[in-house]
């Protein structure tokens, strides 16, 4: 069987809203799950701890950023704050809350929600301010959440150092270690974990994009006004954008410090990681979910593959500041690229490639 | 017939710039009422205080038997009025169905839970209200691009899409900011077919401000004259094109 469009029709109207709307594609969605399910967790503990499980948690930081900035057009250098905010908030919950009412998926959703009211809260001034001025108000978010927690050492439950190592017993939630048995700390459960988290969050952010919520956010982005004047409260369509954004935030922070570092460090939701996540979306392309992964796949990957590449080729010539400085640069070099050559990034090359491929080798 | 939406002594200034004053007039059920002038006449405000993008300063417009200073614009909407734009206001990132869909926005009463998780309301919602869309497709007939991202349309089949995300929320009055400037004369002739189905088929009040004196005097039942941001006609089309003050400010006085 061949990979092709043609001779699919639609036959209705609700055929033709489907996600994966050739046989082809659901056939390869499932073969990917069971790859993702089944085969992933079974590679080496350095492949998940070192490559997968953060690019889920940054990947799925990018889609959020994404929902605010590429689909409802508001700018946002907080997202590290918002991250901070659920990491936090997972942590608490899971300390604070007996261990019979709690567990880490549900502190997950609630952590998530957490962040998400501290982005309304900082949302706020996007009701009468737009653009760059905006920035302001979620860079104030930034400084302020990691003062916040930086401040209150009750967060941290008066931990002295700053960083605090999660228990191995906050991992094993709802008996699954005893039932399975397997060890729920290590990174094959926390993957599976994290992956099922993400791809339940980028179904919904996929079904939010294509229904009437996904349109409000974008006529917001295109044209307020025009929005407004078809009934679309603008006010309350932001407000929504930045709770739903900082909600995937929220969880992406406490997938990072859960699932991937393993303990809770202020040091790590810095301002840096806000622009980090903001390259991997506008690399990966506004406005497209699927974009977001990649965006967060090359800008993740590069710096490790490009080690790798010193360390094989050119006897570790590269030391580690070599390597930072020269990833910034490719980011630079890229992102100035894409915005003169391609503004829709990643996401926009593949279709254009996928329009090439439909084409040829006729291109007319 | 009694009317649907009466303009009274609406002022509107910017700063020390009077955009609109004093100015009354009546758009009774049914009709398509022209509201013409020269550049800067105040048209576009008059429109911006109806569905209230702008607050006059002075002056009431009662919709629907009810009288207000100022309506918010989801109001407004909620209340039935559909406008266009003079330079087209659509939203250039999405296609043309997603354009036309976010018309019927506010017939979509699933949360967005439910629209996140693709559940209930939310999958029955999409259906019936693509039902909706594709008839004013077929009506406006773009079913051709329908899948098009907006900003690769010519400017014709803007206003033409931007006309069909008005008229699919079923509006009770649609506003029209010249929906034929800048139109050759086939696609002009076409876009008068369309209001005047709008209007006598399906019974819509159109209030639409046009330059092109012939498209008026064709096909509307009213005309409103603004020069300076002051009303200096109003009648029929024949009232009006016998009205000196319109002969002079469309042609000139000599002093």
């Amino acid at each position: 069987m061949i990979y092709r469009e043609t001779g699919n029709f639609v036959t209705n109207y609700f055929k033709d809203r489907e996600i994966f709307p050739l046989k082809f594609d659901k056939i390869i969605v499932i073969l990917g799950l069971l790859v993702l399910y089944l085969y992933v967790p079974t590679t080496s503990e350095y492949t998940l701890s070192a490559h997968v499980v953060p690019i889920l948690a940054v990947g799925l930081a990018t889609v959020g950023l994404n929902i605010l900035t590429g689909l409802t057009g508001q700018l946002s250098l907080g997202t590290a704050g918002f991250m901070c905010v659920g990491a936090f908030s997972t942590y608490n919950l899971m300390l604070r809350i007996p261990e019979n009412f709690m567990s880490l998926p549900v502190a997950l959703l609630f952590s998530g929600i957490f962040a998400g009211l501290v982005g309304v809260i900082f949302g706020l001034p996007a009701i009468r301010i737009k653009g760059f001025y905006l920035l302001v108000s979620t860079l104030a978010a930034q400084y302020f959440v990691w003062w916040f927690f930086n401040s209150y050492a009750w967060f941290l439950n008066y931990e002295s150092s700053g960083v605090v190592a999660i228990p191995p017993k906050m991992y094993d939630y709802w008996g699954l270690g005893n039932l399975l048995g397997i060890d729920m700390q290590g990174y094959p459960a926390r993957y599976v974990l994290a992956l099922t988290v993400c791809l339940a969050l980028t179904y919904f952010a996929k079904n939010l994009l294509r229904s009437n919520t996904g349109r409000n956010f974008m006529s917001v982005r295109d044209r307020d006004i025009a929005a407004s004047v078809m009934g679309i409260s603008v006010p309350r369509t932001k407000l929504l954008a930045f709770f739903v954004s900082c909600f995937y935030c929220g969880v992406a922070g406490g997938l990072y410090s859960f699932c991937y570092i393993g303990n809770v460090d202020l040091m790590i939701y810095e301002i840096d990681r806000s622009f980090t996540i903001l390259f991997m979306l506008i690399i990966g392309g506004l406005g497209s979910i699927s974009g977001s992964w990649l965006g967060a796949i090359f800008v993740y990957e590069f710096p490790i593959v490009f080690t790798w590449i010193g360390d094989t080729i050119f006897q570790g010539a590269f030391n580690t500041a070599v390597v930072e400085n020269v990833s910034n640069m490719v980011y630079g070099i890229f992102i100035i690229a894409l915005l003169i050559r391609e503004p829709g990034g990643f996401a926009a090359l593949w279709a254009t490639t996928k329009q090439k491929l439909r084409m040829w080798p006729y291109p007319h | 017939m009694s009317d649907i939406l009466k303009v009274e002594n609406v002022t509107l200034t910017f700063g020390g710039v009077k955009a609109i004053t004093d100015i009354s007039f009546n758009v009774k059920e049914g009709e398509i009422c022209a509201v013409i002038g020269p550049n800067g006449a105040g048209k576009s405000s008059m429109l911006n205080v109806i569905n209230g993008v702008y607050l006059p300063q002075i002056g009431t417009v009662t919709y629907d038997g009810v009288e207000r200073r100022s309506i918010n614009p989801r109001d407004a909407a909620i209340a039935g009025m559909a406008r266009t734009f003079q330079n087209i206001a659509l939203f250039q990132g999405m296609t043309v169905l997603e354009n036309i869909m976010t018309g019927r926005n506010l017939f979509m009463k699933s949360s967005w839970l439910e629209q996140g998780l693709n559940i209930g309301r939310a999958r029955t919602e999409e259906k019936v209200n693509r039902l909706a869309v594709e008839k004013v497709i077929k009506f406006l007939q773009i079913e051709s691009i329908r899948k098009t991202p907006v900003s690769k349309l010519p400017y014709g089949l803007q206003k033409r899409v931007e006309l069909g995300r008005a008229l699919v929320a079923e509006p009770k009055i649609l506003l029209l900011d010249e929906p034929m400037a800048g139109m050759n004369l086939e696609e002009k002739a076409d876009m008068s077919c369309f209001i005047l189905e709008i209007n006598k088929e399906q019974g819509i009040t159109t209030v639409m401000i046009e330059h092109d004196m012939g498209v008026v005097m064709d096909i509307s039942d009213h005309v409103v004259v603004l020069d300076y941001g002051k009303k200096i006609g109003d009648g029929t089309p024949s009232e009006v094109m016998s009205n000196q003050d319109v002969i002079d400010a469309y042609l000139g006085v000599s002093h």
